[in-house]
């Protein structure tokens, strides 16, 4: 045995110090802090189906890294680093549950919810590929899967997008299904001789003989007027809730060049609603309303909500679409911090406005509003804040990126 | 099973001159390093602080405090961190060549050993593997005094103090070498495991057929970097994705382990049916 | 018995055996006598699997070499097979770690008949006591074949003479031996058979006895029968 006491000796001194190291790494892990929604005022149940999604940077220490979490009424909770929950990725949540409910249908899709569309009967998903060459983008190709729900059948095929020698970059914004018609609202980047010009563009797309029905650009501008500039938006609805309208607003502005400085005036703006059954186009006519580019309008499928920041104040101006008529506008008023309103997140469901401010750090304060959209009532003012604000935990950037209601 | 830890046994009472060598070297270069990094930060900021008459609060904003950072991002760390992973790297070849030279022919004793001839194979894998790991355990060993060293060099108030994790973390070259999970630990050293394998397999080619070896060495070397990365190719040019991330690890996983068994297979039958001394 | 059949062995495209036969009995020494370079050396390594061999067949009692087979054959090549850096207690107790036929007892018997220290590096030994130790860890092996190679060449005169003197003692009793050679002097009335090899074939095989007894030669008047033809 006395011969084998160097191997033993090494064998233990490995064991100890490698073992050692993990032992401890695994018990000192690093604690974060906790962060819990306040209630300043209202019901405290109204922020339960309400989930932020975020990320967490300790800026105390030299490593900028952040770990994302969820913050709901009950606490906050972090995302593991861990390797096997990195190698499997964070899909946002509306993903990973389609991914659960339908393994097979979801293998290597993006993780982008805007590419997808589910209603009762079908699954959907469209993307558009292409091969990045030396000099510009090629072989522009829709990527299309529908899962039928009921008998399980997958409908998938790509094909060819019309006029892609002239496109330079593709995103697909929004994907919506009607009946057997799949339309597709992209933002293409287009290039002509060595101009580049973005437009929107709705193709849409015929599931029975898998072609395309009909295509256009939404926004032209009108040739020769070099000194316009046409901003198309889409309002945001629910990722991956069905729509019969598109609400879509367009806004013409002026570049004025004078000896000091170059600004845009806005010299138009119109609301349109796009019927993706019928292909109409209806205006919509709100007076007095300008939305700028920070508007966080919200659209539920019937009534649409303009949302633009006023100051502190956040007006929302209901539109029914149902019949045509304006709501009572109604304005709420945001903590902020002297006279600055960071980013703000909004979401409108089943009759209630939820907000969230994006931003939290120990200077700013982060806003957690529930309000009714009818009346303007607010059922709920809260705010987000460390469990333990006596304990001392040093600068720390919280941002949140996501908002989902339950 | 006997003969095979007398075998390890042997092989590594064969390297602990070289090993302590590399260990010395490690140690006595990193300590010498924490001595000069932090003399350096010193001596500036006594430049700064006496003969610059800047206060200590300017200092320590403009300058920062002394962390063991800089002292690991410095080339003393490093550097003897680079010569230890050479010495490994040179020792897969030494540990097989070794036996083949000179009038002491110790090859033809090894083969001639009542036990299977792939003992001898793992016997040396395990060398490398014990090795290498020993290099590990003795760098996660002297972090601690190295720091107890910057302690007691540089006060309080110019230094911000770091665990062992949280430098290993700050380093991603660290991290390779110090897994930052016992998961990633096994699969990093279950791959370095796999290529100390394939070239041990090509080794044995070289012991076996000469010249043709070192291209049939190749070619294997070749052909199982192939199989290892062709579900990563399928994924990506073929399937478009098809694998879940996970599935892909399992399926990596595996491979890996097709490409080990190939390679045992493979060296034990070299090593029965070709070998020449 | 060992049984060489029909060995063919190729280095590169050059030919070294050309089907070699011959067997060799337990209780018996064999020599291999041929010029430098005829493949004496490789046929003892091919017997030992210490060199493929590309047509042809070896068995020992029967059956091909395994690992068991090390127990039962030894073979002594004609430079050491241990560590220079260590010490001839180091080599032997390395042999008695790994084998179970290691008779520790004619070790130390061998270490007196040869007048060799254990304590002793091997790298500072002289060549003669080199092939001593050499011999010494093979024959202290309780197998039943030991073949050697060359075990006198370049070895001054008082040293082959004790090396010479094993063959006579019990150490080889009931072995079977192979041994190659090309000074055959020192041992040629211990030898019991010949097999004469010549460009890579056996040129004759034959009982040293009935040759002597029969034709009334020596085994170097067969040698030069047949080389100086």
């Amino acid at each position: 045995m006395k011969k084998y006491w160097k191997f033993a000796a090494i064998i233990i001194v490995i064991v100890l110090s490698i073992g050692t190291f993990y032992v401890n790494s695994a018990t000192s892990a690093k604690q974060y802090p906790e962060f819990v929604i306040q209630t300043h005022s209202g019901d405290a149940d109204e922020i339960k189906p309400l989930v932020l999604e975020g990320s967490y940077t300790d800026t105390t220490s030299m490593n900028y890294v952040s770990t994302n979490l969820k913050i709901t009424a009950d606490g906050s909770t972090y995302n593991s680093r861990s390797f096997l929950d990195q190698v499997i990725g964070q899909p946002p949540t509306v993903v990973k549950e389609l991914q659960e409910e339908y393994r097979t249908f979801m293998r290597g899709k993006d993780h982008l919810v805007d590419l997808f569309f589910e209603n009762n009967q079908v699954l959907a998903y469209a993307d558009v590929n292409y091969k990045m060459g030396s000099l510009r983008s090629r072989d522009f190709k829709f990527d299309i899967s529908v899962l039928n729900k009921e008998d399980g059948n997958i409908n998938s095929f790509t094909m060819e997008v019309p006029d892609g020698g002239e496109l330079e970059y593709v995103f697909v914004e929004d994907v919506q299904m009607v009946k057997d018609e799949l339309t597709l609202i992209t933002q293409n980047t287009m290039r002509n001789n060595d101009e580049f010009y973005d437009e929107k563009h709705i193709y849409t797309i015929n599931m029975a003989n898998q072609k395309i029905s009909n295509h256009k650009a939404i926004n032209q501008v009108p040739e020769g007027q070099d000194d316009t500039r046409i901003d198309v938006q889409l309002i945001r609805t629910s990722p991956t809730k069905a729509n019969e309208h598109l609400i879509i607003v367009k806004t013409e502005k002026k570049v004025i060049e004078d000896s000091e400085s170059i600004r845009e005036e806005v010299i138009n703006q119109e609301i349109i609603s796009y019927n993706l059954e019928t292909k109409e186009k209806e205006k919509i006519n709100v007076p007095e309303l300008r939305l700028d580019e920070n508007q966080l309008s919200f659209f539920d499928g019937s009534t649409i909500y303009f949302m633009t920041l006023e100051g502190q104040e956040l007006v929302v101006t209901p539109y029914s679409l149902v019949d045509d008529q304006v709501g009572q506008a109604f304005s709420i008023h945001l903590f902020g911090e002297e006279d600055i309103v960071h980013g703000q997140l909004t979401i409108v469901k089943d009759g209630k406005l939820y907000l969230a401010s994006s931003q939290m750090n120990s200077n700013i304060n982060a806003d957690v509003i529930v309000a009714d959209v009818k009346t303007g009532e607010i059922l709920f003012k809260g705010q987000l804040a460390l469990e333990d604000s006596s304990n001392e935990h040093g600068n720390f950037e919280l941002y949140m990126h996501e908002m989902f209601v339950n | 099973m006997k003969n095979y830890l007398k075998l390890v046994n042997f092989e590594l009472n064969r390297i602990t001159k070289l090993f302590a060598v590399l260990l010395g070297i490690t140690f006595v270069t990193q300590i010498v390093g924490v001595i000069v990094v932090s003399r350096d930060y010193l001596n500036m900021a006594n430049e700064k602080l006496y003969e610059e008459m800047m206060s200590k609060a300017v200092f320590l904003e403009s300058f920062g405090q002394m962390s063991f950072l800089q002292i690991v991002k410095s080339v003393w760390f490093v550097g003897p961190i680079a010569l230890c992973i050479a010495g490994v790297a040179f020792y897969i070849f030494i540990i097989w060549y070794r036996d083949w030279v000179g009038k002491n022919t110790f090859i033809y004793r090894l083969l001639m050993l009542p036990t299977t001839r792939l003992n001898i194979f793992y016997a040396k894998i395990t060398n490398i593997l014990i090795m290498t790991f020993g290099l590990v355990a003795f760098q996660l060993i002297i972090l601690p005094i190295e720091m107890l060293v910057m302690k007691g060099m540089v006060p309080n108030e110019f230094r911000t103090d770091m665990s062992v994790k949280e430098i290993v973390n700050s380093m991603p070259e660290l991290t390779i070498i110090i897994p930052n999970s016992v998961i990633e630990l096994i699969l990093y050293y279950g791959a370095g495991l796999l290529v100390v394998s394939i070239l041990f397999t090509a080794i044995l080619m070289e012991r076996s057929f000469r010249w043709k070896g070192i291209f049939a060495g190749l070619i294997y070397s070749a052909l199982a970097v192939v199989v290892l990365i062709s579900p990563l190719l399928l994924q990506e040019f073929v399937l478009n994705g098809f694998f879940y991330p996970i599935e892909l690890l399992v399926l990596e996983i595996v491979m890996g382990l097709i490409v080990l068994a190939a390679s045992i297979w493979m060296s034990g039958f070299l090593l029965m049916k070709k070998i020449t001394v | 018995m060992i049984e060489v059949k029909a060995v063919e062995k190729k280095f590169g495209r050059k030919k070294i055996l050309k089907g070699v036969s011959f067997t060799a009995n337990k209780g018996e020494i064999t020599c291999l006598i041929g010029i430098n370079g005829v493949g004496k050396t490789t046929i003892l390594n091919a017997i030992m699997a210490l060199t493929p061999i590309n047509k042809g067949q070896i068995l020992i009692d029967g059956k091909q070499i395994d690992k068991n087979t090390f127990e039962k054959i030894t073979f002594i090549p004609d430079a050491i097979t241990m560590l220079p850096h260590m010490t001839i207690a180091e080599a032997m107790e390395f042999m008695n770690d790994f084998y179970t036929c290691w008779n520790q007892k004619r070790a130390t018997e061998l270490l007196g008949f040869f007048r060799l220290n254990p304590s002793d590096r091997i790298a500072s030994l002289s060549k003669g006591n080199t092939a001593k130790v050499n011999l010494l860890l093979g024959l202290a092996l309780d197998v039943d074949y030991v073949l050697m190679d060359e075990p006198f060449s370049g070895i001054d005169m008082f040293s082959r003479e004790e090396i010479a003197n094993v063959f006579t003692s019990h150490l080889i009793e009931n072995r079977g031996v192979i041994i190659t050679t090309h000074e055959i002097g020192d041992i040629e009335h211990l030898i019991d058979k010949v097999v004469l090899l010549d460009d890579g074939m056996v040129t004759k095989e034959f009982s040293a006895e009935e040759v002597r007894e029969n034709e009334g030669k020596s085994v170097i008047d067969v040698m030069r029968e047949v080389y100086q033809r």
